[in-house]
């Protein structure tokens, strides 16, 4: 208690000093003095906070879903315990891990849950004070971590662990997150960069980024708690929900009425990020040997802008059957828009006696290509012992809600109302006779000729 | 005349299919896994020189960086001495300047 006050009593001093320099954390005296001991520093000042992000999605990698078909009632999930073809293992199959030796004897550790905010001696998850006493607070809030104590090692008693920085010096300067923060872990996801969503947060592909906007301008934290989107293939959450109309673009963001009409069926996103990038399809039946001696899922990469969306009509709840995950959604149901969708097919192998998709753990078929050693330890863990093996395809629609682009490169009449745009009328419930009508240049002729560039 | 002109079509041909294979090599983009075994910071910090060692011949290659987001990742040892990257680029100048630089880890 009596350190407590004296604390207070240094911070308040720091912080009347700390108001010439706004920047600077009303905590450094204080850590410069006395060192960093992991969270328990922290909540000297902020007390509850390891608590609060035990209950978030970016510890528990898991929550309760709202907008997901066939889930059981009560039961979380997330990158916890998913099973899909992005990634095809999870935090619990897929644990880091040494993995056994290759061709040349080497080994190295991989596992799902290298990224995650613990030091891996408590699981993902986990509650209690070990729990707390191994988040990594620096992780998010320092703007001077040395990424490179970030990798797993194994201690004297085999336990593999994941390193933090937890240097005095690495604590003493903290600053808001930016979007280098969250690429840590964001960028990399689904085996490398750009793989998974194909967005590359740099000023040259998106425009909120070109306005010096970080991730969390948009995704404004509040407790620990990150609002997100409905991408129907993103489903833990922390309860709060994102939209593009909000603070800064109402639901009428366009002095034209009739962009504005159209943004009633017509999602931002549609118009505003024509493209999308990143990996097409994956082979998790068929790993391929790189040149280090370790195998790899093969993989069709693609880079940032480099893929066309696929447009359909959804009401925010997905879809979810061995063989696709998606959105519903239709022209009729009242609920519905039409947005734009990465597609993403993954091949793995699907029980034949249930149909359901198995998962895989990566540790056998990364050190030798043996998939089904992967999938029978993936089946092991999760005792599943009723099971055949067979490669079958998932199709997955994951959503496109960033790569803003410049207002110059927003989809416009033209690019959809002609006989060969971008949108599948039909796919999209039109009639023949509405297609018609929908691909006339009567419908913008006037306009746009009047707005055409003279030359 | 008969006999030269052939032979001078055949040289004319074959200046042109040079000079294009020229243009062709000159502005073709090399692709690359190697690992890094050198990161050297330019002293205005606004480029890099990054020795790559070919996963494929084992020769090793330098790299000029010059990418805000790569160098920052140089700064704070995201990207380190020994990690694996996919690299694309082209020559300019008498040097190699990237055009992709990707650490080909991830989870």
């Amino acid at each position: 208690m009596v350190k407590k006050i004296a604390v207070s009593a240094i911070l308040g001093v720091v912080l009347s000093a700390s108001l010439v320099s706004a920047k600077e954390h009303a905590g450094k005296e204080y850590i410069l003095k006395n060192g960093y001991q992991g969270p328990k520093t922290c909540e000297t000042c902020h007390p509850g906070k390891a608590k609060e992000i035990l209950g978030t999605v970016h510890w528990k990698h898991a929550s309760k879903v709202d907008n997901v078909e066939g889930l059981k009632p009560g039961e979380e999930y997330g990158m916890k315990n998913r099973i899909y073809t992005m990634c095809n293992g999870n935090d619990i199959v897929n644990n880091l891990k040494e993995i056994p030796p290759n061709q040349l004897g080497q080994t190295k550790f991989s596992g799902c849950n290298t990224c995650h905010l613990g030091d891996h001696t408590s699981e993902v998850g986990s509650t209690g004070p070990q729990a707390e006493e191994s988040i990594d607070c620096l992780i998010c809030h320092s703007s001077k971590y040395d990424f490179s104590k970030r990798k797993p090692s194994k201690r004297a008693d085999g336990t593999i662990i994941m390193g933090q920085d937890r240097s005095t010096e690495a604590a003493a300067n903290l600053s808001r997150p930016t979007s280098k923060t969250c690429m840590v872990c964001h960028e990399t996801a689904g085996g490398g960069v750009l793989v998974k969503r194909g967005f590359s947060v740099d000023p040259k592909n998106d425009v909120h980024v070109a306005n010096k906007m970080v991730c969390i301008d948009c995704h404004q934290v509040k407790n620990h708690k990150f609002p997100t989107g409905y991408d129907p293939n993103n489903w833990a959450h922390d309860g709060e929900r994102i939209s593009c109309a909000g603070e800064c673009h109402t639901s009428k963001p366009h002095k034209n009425a009739d962009l504005n009409r159209h943004a009633e069926k017509i999602a931002c996103q549609t118009c505003h990020i024509p493209k999308t990038g990143g990996a097409s399809a994956k082979d998790f039946t068929k790993w391929e040997k790189q040149a280090n001696g370790f195998w790899e899922p093969s993989t069709l990469r693609r880079e940032v802008n480099e893929t066309k969306p696929v447009y359909a009509w959804y009401n925010l709840t997905v879809a979810n059957r061995p063989t696709f995950i998606g959105p519903n959604g239709s022209r009729v149901d009242g609920k519905s828009k039409i947005y734009p969708f990465k597609i993403f097919q993954g091949k793995a192998y699907f029980n034949k006696k249930t149909g359901e998709l198995m998962s895989m753990d990566f540790a056998p078929p990364m050190a030798n290509g043996d998939t089904l050693a992967g999938v029978a330890s993936a089946a092991k863990i999760l005792g599943i012992k009723d099971y055949e093996p067979v490669p079958g395809w998932q199709t997955i629609y994951f959503g496109s809600n960033h790569l803003v682009g410049p207002k110059k490169n927003a989809l416009s009449c033209t690019s959809c109302h002609v006989p060969n745009g971008v949108l599948n009328f039909s796919e999209l419930g039109y009639s023949s006779k509405e297609i018609q009508k929908l691909t006339s240049p009567e419908l913008y002729f006037e306009e746009t000729v009047k707005g055409q560039e003279e030359w | 005349m008969k006999k030269v002109f052939p032979v001078v079509l055949m040289l004319a041909v074959l200046a042109v299919s040079t000079v294009a294979f020229e243009k062709t090599a000159s502005a073709e983009d090399v692709k690359m896994v190697g690992s890094i075994t050198k990161i050297e910071m330019a002293s205005d910090s606004a480029s890099a020189k990054v020795t790559l060692k070919d996963s494929k011949t084992g020769e090793n290659v330098v790299v000029t960086v010059a990418d805000e987001s790569t160098l920052d990742k140089f700064k704070d040892k995201r990207i380190v001495d020994g990690d694996e990257i996919r690299s694309k680029f082209d020559n300019q100048d008498g040097k190699n300047v990237a055009k992709i630089f990707k650490k080909t880890a991830g989870c």
